[in-house]
């Protein structure tokens, strides 16, 4: 098991790596020129090259590369332009708030996808199924930023009983955190929930024909017993290993859904770094993503391992 | 208690009586099994014989409530169980006998167990659904069940999972959870036929000696005369979903009366070790959408004849031996014949 965990993380280091060069070499053919940015109004040509100079943009690219990558094993990720904070600051102060967002959002996505999936595959054909899958295709199919403005025109605004906007720790006041919460959790939530009722679903209608199963009807096992220990206990792999993929794209920022309910998570701190050609802040959140990525991968496929005796013994 | 055994009834009231039973799969055009009855006595064997497709599994799956639901349906007909008439229980009633009073076996041992658990957890399981016992209880069943159905090293075995045994073990396994809470009647749905043929015979010589033991009644469904031969007190010979004659083995081997046991028996030497597979009749089974309305069996007869086209009734022709043709019993039919 350790040595298998520790070859995955050797191979995501060409990974990390082919993400760095692929960021760094987008970066560089944006249009736009970020000392003209920070410049501002000002157009002096000293003030430019001063500029220019002091975040070594007139450097040989490979050199920057180079100095990028050197200063990021260090943990450095450079300044941001914009604000002159440290990046790993800025990272540090907005990831747990999209891990937050992420965790509670997926909470929201199982109690509703995987009971939906369940119920629906094993009452498939009836009209129970087709309205779970009918909610699921409407989930699916209606954008994030829709519904979140529609929950706070009504929920917000018309009713009054969830803040619009806005962010509160939950160390400081928990009960204050999840009303701001909940809401962008439920536009991200449902929609996870509605991929995760339609794979759930399916992995079940293929375990539920399988001669175990009967064998556990046979066995006088009553029905909870067959679907929830006998057959969904082998449904879980293809779920797990979708939720932990589903939770990585959590992780990297839901734009839309932070900016609609102006949340200052990742999401929201790469627009605003893309939108001022932040380089070293979007340099920094999409490497910080590609890694949270590749380890929720890691992780799907430790949880996978775990999951399937097969596997497991041939270690 | 009605999930008991019939302990009051006469000594040799059938443990199951199967009458008139058809089944139907949704949008057939004809019954896949139709008005078949039989009957399996306190410790006997019956054996259930037939072409592939002529309805053996479904019908043992019928009794057992675990038709695929929604997909197959039953028609008409009773399964007296200890009182009851098991077509007709509720399903929670139902799930109180299954494993408990009535087990059954499957084809498939491969794949007949779950792969997530432990075969020593999944022993217990049975036990522990149908018996007031406590885990660790259920566990030493589990052990000794092991050791009846002779796995070596049986406790050692107790926390392997499935993967980790060949299919001949696994079928043991199989029929260590079917027994575990000493059920009156087996269900045993061709057992040995995904195993090797070595295999087959030890396993086929486990149930016999394990059935034995327990005084169960067994119903066996089999393809292999060799073990009909062996363990066999009465078979029913189905065709096309029919029973076409029923008796005791040595009148089936000896002196079947229906044409298509005949052709069956054919192949097989009437003394001696008897072995094989059923024998090959010329044509094939019809179709459901192709039922004769008549005997079933015509278009593949040779005796067939203007009668044939009244389907012929199960009748009477010696002690507890039934076939259902026209002609049956044959002596009289070719003494009309020369009549
Ligand atoms: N789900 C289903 N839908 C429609 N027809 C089915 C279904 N399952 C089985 N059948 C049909 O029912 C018939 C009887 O099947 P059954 O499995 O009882 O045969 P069997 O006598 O057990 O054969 P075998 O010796 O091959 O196991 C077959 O002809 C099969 O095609
Ligand atoms: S009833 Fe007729 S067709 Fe059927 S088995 Fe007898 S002789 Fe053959
Ligand atoms: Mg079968």
């Amino acid at each position: 098991m350790l040595s298998y965990i520790a070859r995955r993380l050797v191979i995501a280091i060409p990974t990390l790596i082919l993400v760095s060069i692929f960021v760094f070499v987008l970066q560089k053919l944006l249009p736009g020129d970020p000392a003209l940015v920070l410049a501002g109004e000002e157009r002096d040509p000293a003030v430019l090259e001063f500029i220019r100079e002091k975040y070594r943009l007139n450097d040989p690219i490979l050199y920057q590369y180079f100095s990028w990558m050197k200063a990021m094993l260090q943990g450095d990720l450079g300044i941001s332009l914009r604000t002159n904070l440290p990046v790993t600051e800025l990272i540090a102060d907005k990831l747990p708030v999209t891990i937050q967002l992420a965790v509670m959002a997926m909470i929201i996505a199982f109690a509703i996808g995987i009971p939906a999936g369940i119920l629906s595959a094993v009452r498939k054909g009836t009209a129970i199924d087709y309205i779970a899958n009918f909610v699921a295709l409407s989930g699916l199919s209606i954008p994030n930023f829709w519904l979140g403005i529609m929950l706070i025109m009504l929920v917000s605004v018309h009713l009054g009983w969830l803040p619009a906007s806005g962010y509160e720790s939950p160390f400081v006041d928990p009960l204050k955190s999840l009303q701001t919460m909940i809401m962008p959790a439920f536009v991200l939530g449902t929609a996870l929930a509605a991929t995760l009722m339609r794979h759930t679903r399916s992995a079940m209608l293929g375990v539920l024909k399988a001669d175990y199963v009967r064998t556990a009807r046979a066995k006088g096992l009553l029905e909870n017993v067959v679907i929830l220990k006998h057959a969904f206990r082998n449904a879980l792999l293809p779920i797990v290993t979708l939720s932990a993929l589903l939770f990585g794209e959590l992780l990297a920022g839901a734009v839309l859904t932070e900016q609609i309910f102006t949340i200052p998570g990742f999401g929201k701190l790469i627009v605003d770094a893309v939108f001022t050609r932040d380089y070293a802040v979007v340099q920094g959140v999409v490497m910080c993503t590609a890694a949270g990525f590749i380890l929720m991968n890691l992780i799907a496929d430790v949880l996978y391992f775990l999951l399937n005796p097969r596997m497991r013994s041939s270690l | 208690m009605p999930t008991e055994a019939p302990d009051n009834a006469p000594q040799n009231a059938p443990v199951l009586e199967v009458q008139d039973l058809s089944l139907r799969f949704k949008g057939a055009p004809a019954n896949i099994v139709d008005g078949l009855s039989f009957a399996v006595r306190p410790g006997e064997t019956l054996c259930i014989v037939g072409e592939s497709g002529c309805g053996k599994s479904v019908t043992a799956l019928s009794l057992m409530g675990l038709l695929p639901r929604g997909v197959a349906r039953v028609m008409s007909g009773t399964a007296i169980f200890g009182g009851q008439d098991l077509l007709a229980l509720p399903q929670r009633a139902l799930a109180d006998l299954r494993g408990d009073r009535i087990s059954m076996i499957f084809q498939e041992p491969m794949t007949s167990l779950n792969p997530s658990y432990r075969i020593g957890d999944q022993i217990a399981e049975i036990v522990l659904r149908h018996r007031p016992v406590t885990r660790t209880q259920a566990r030493a069943r589990a052990q000794e069940m092991l050791e009846r159905v002779k796995i070596p090293a049986a406790s050692n075995r107790l926390d392997d999972y499935p993967h980790e045994l060949s299919g001949g073990m696994r079928q043991r396994v199989m029929i260590a959870m079917a027994l575990a809470n000493d059920p009156v009647l087996l269900i045993a749905d061709e057992p040995t036929t995904a195993l090797d043929v070595t295999i087959q015979a030890q396993i086929i010589d486990l149930i016999e000696d394990l059935q034995k033991e327990s005084g169960t009644a067994l119903i066996m469904i089999t393809h292999d005369l060799g073990v009909v031969a062996e363990i066999a007190d009465r078979v029913c010979v189905m065709y096309a979903g029919r029973a076409v004659e029923e008796g005791p083995v040595a009148a089936i081997f000896d002196d079947p009366q229906h044409p298509y046991t005949i052709g069956l028996m054919s192949s097989v030497p009437s003394v001696g070790p008897r072995s094989g597979r059923l024998a090959t009749i010329g044509g094939m089974v019809p179709a459901i959408d192709n039922m004769p309305d008549g005997c079933r069996f015509a278009p593949r007869c040779p005796f067939a004849g203007p009668r044939c086209d009244i389907a012929p009734p199960l009748a009477e022709l010696g002690p507890s031996h039934r076939a259902a043709c026209h002609y049956a019993p044959l002596e009289s039919a070719f003494a009309e014949a020369a009549g």
